[in-house]
């Protein structure tokens, strides 16, 4: 979301309370973070944004689009144009990007006296032979010849009527793994119209993208870079565009502010020994004002007696920040149903409050017993949780995830293989584990946090963590 | 798998089982473990996550707590999982990063396991080194535990769907449906 976008979407949100007036009171050091909020992708957004396919193109008089998709169709009786419904089927030459109308050129010049009005089933005496003379007004087919075409109103067949002294249009047949070349080359050769010609169909190769466009963005630039894209405004690899965007733009505003929190329990923590400079904020914002929840550092140091251990190894890997904010939001649900917070506690778990900014916030009684573990809860943590962690967070049913610094070679949030903040030449795990909903039995909205420019307070502080540390 | 491994393997299952058992008696989804070291038991555990009201209490988590209460991390190095059900992806992950040893498991989990029911945690790409699993080991058993724990009600869950009806169903599936899916981008 550009910044103008997130203003107006802002404007008229009254926010009974401000995030600052959830630490009111608490003698804590907490600088907002300054920055906003990027969209994770997913993993099957990533993949549709890479995967292109090998496709045939054949060029065709307009009248004739419908008798070549018949005979498409006939050779390959399984084609399903449902999976390809994303690129138009039948294009003119001025549509087509640029790098194809040089391709392709020049467009073949229908011969003079042959845009008759005789239906296409009618045999007639087209000829795709080159014609060096420019079609006349007369030329313009009517109203036989330019009829709708039949599947027309799924968008993907072009409408025809729009007439101009170009009629020939380059029609999208099918992807290349459906047909040798040969064998295609051959079913035209029998179909109109090129059953009736001297010369062969030019039949063409283009690379274009395998799946739908998630935004309209993307088809815009799919539609320059490989082939006229028709977007359905939907976005069956994610969430939709839209439903991001307004959650964003709910929490954008204080987004920073939990960072700064998170990033406070991560330095109070690793100033006591017991765990790494990491740590998250738990957030219920059902209520329309925030109210946090949990507070929770990295823990991994901690000895199973209390002391601080020697940092050898992966250490606790169950005491990292997330798992001990999961356990904390369980025990206010056990306290405020008024059971045992202590039920089946080990000391291992570290899920009791262990620096003064966990204890304020643990304290508070601000979480309703009759929750069901940390749904609609949203949870912000100063780093990409790894695999364990990103995980947890699916199986408490979060709501949203914010993100600070990406780890690309242990954390299991993100799905592509860009470069995290400041990291070396990481290349992302890809596990998306945010959202994969035929796979895994939750999904969530995920973000990062892009820092502002020249703002290298927080960033600096993060950098403290290794590439290779699981958060 | 010699008949000799077969036998010392099934053995330290059946305790896994036993554990499983014991947390159906708890309204607990019945998976159980055993941790394994030089052929001793050093740990065991079952889900808690009704108890605790914490989604990240399985039985794993469970048994490691007490594991490494009196061990140091390092003993998992040279410690097998028995477990009735695959690890889920969290728990994959976990014990990876400890390095387990091996993992013996019985079903496959096919809605979040981690070593081949869903992801391959195990094998996928990471800092930590992969590890060695073996699956189907008292799968039918498993699986029969799993369904007499879903025809109860889950009164935790919100809006608790109406199971009276639901039959228990003692066919078990061929293999082939409770088998690893393969991941692709692995």
């Amino acid at each position: 979301m550009s910044t103008p976008d997130l203003a107006a979407a802002l404007e008229g949100l009254s926010l009974e309370r401000t995030p600052w007036d959830a630490l009111h009171g608490l003698a804590l050091d907490v600088t907002p973070w300054d920055g906003r909020l990027v969209s994770l992708r997913t993993k099957d957004e990533v993949r549709a944004s890479l995967e292109t396919v090998s496709a045939y193109v054949v060029e065709t008089p307009a009248r004739f689009a419908n008798a070549v998709k018949d005979a498409i169709q006939t050779a390959v009786p399984d084609l399903k144009t449902s999976e390809f419904s994303h690129l138009r089927r039948v294009v003119q030459y001025k549509y087509l990007p640029p790098h194809l109308q040089k391709s392709f050129y020049p467009p073949t010049r229908l011969p003079r006296g042959d845009e008759d009005t005789s239906p296409p089933s009618a045999p007639s005496q087209v000829s795709l032979e080159l014609s060096s003379a420019p079609p006349s007004p007369s030329s313009i087919p009517t109203s036989p010849a330019t009829a709708p075409l039949p599947d027309q109103e799924d968008g993907t067949v072009e409408d025809v009527s729009t007439e101009d002294l170009d009629t020939v249009r380059y029609f999208l047949l099918c992807p290349t793994r459906y047909i040798q070349h040969a064998d295609l080359l051959d079913t035209l050769r029998r179909n109109p119209p090129f059953n009736t010609s001297t010369r062969a169909p030019r039949i063409f190769y283009v690379t274009v993208p395998g799946l739908a466009p998630t935004s309209q963005e993307q088809s815009d630039r799919w539609t320059e870079q490989y082939w006229p894209i028709a977007y359905k405004n939907t976005n069956p690899f994610g969430p939709h565009p839209s439903l991001v965007a307004r959650n964003a733009a709910e929490i954008e505003a204080e987004a920073g502010t939990w960072l700064a929190l998170a990033s406070c329990a991560g330095t109070q923590i690793s100033e006591a020994g017991f765990g790494e400079k990491i740590g998250c904020v738990v957030v219920d914002r059902t209520r329309g004002t925030p109210e946090i929840i949990a507070v929770a550092g990295d823990s991994r140091w901690r000895s199973p007696v209390g002391l601080v251990e020697e940092k050898d190894g992966c250490g606790n890997a169950m005491a990292h920040a997330v798992e001990r904010a999961i356990a904390i939001v369980a025990k206010k649900r056990l306290r405020s149903a008024g059971k045992d917070p202590s039920l089946l506690d080990r000391s291992l778990f570290c899920d009791n409050p262990l620096t003064d900014v966990e204890q304020q916030f643990f304290e508070k009684a601000n979480l309703p017993s009759n929750g069901y573990l940390c749904v609609d809860l949203d949870i912000y943590m100063t780093h990409e949780p790894c695999v364990m962690c990103s995980m947890a967070i699916l199986h408490s049913r979060f709501r949203r995830c914010v993100i600070g610094k990406r780890m690309p070679l242990t954390g299991g949030m993100s799905s592509d293989t860009a470069k995290g903040n400041g990291t070396t030449e990481a290349a992302g795990l890809a596990h998306g584990i945010f959202w994969r909903p035929s796979e895994l039995n939750w999904k969530f909205l995920a973000w990062e946090w892009k820092g502002a420019e020249g703002r290298g307070k927080e960033r600096k502080q993060d950098g403290d963590i290794a590439d290779t540390l699981q958060v | 798998m010699n008949p000799e491994e077969k036998a010392y393997h099934e053995r330290f299952m059946r305790e896994a089982i036993n554990m499983a058992e014991l947390a159906l008696k708890s309204d607990e989804t019945p998976v159980g473990c055993v941790f394994v070291k030089d052929g001793e038991i050093i740990g065991r555990g079952m889900n808690e996550t009704n108890r605790t009201l914490n989604g990240t209490r399985h039985a794993e988590f469970v048994a490691i707590a007490g594991i490494l209460s009196t061990h140091p991390t390092t003993v998992l190095a040279k410690t097998d999982l028995y477990v009735t059900v695959e690890p889920c992806v969290m728990c994959a992950s976990m014990l990876r990063q400890y390095g387990i040893k091996g993992v013996y498991f019985g079903c496959w989990n096919e809605r979040f396991g981690g070593t081949g029911g869903v992801l391959n945690i195990h094998t996928h790409k990471s800092v930590d080194k992969p590890i060695p699993v073996f699956g189907g080991i008292f799968r039918e058993e498993a699986i029969m535990l799993l369904r007499k724990f879903y025809v109860q009600e889950n009164e935790k869950a919100p809006e608790p769907k109406q199971k009276k009806t639901r039959e228990l169903k003692t066919e078990i599936l061929p293999m082939d449906l409770h088998a690893p899916k393969t991941e692709t981008t692995t």
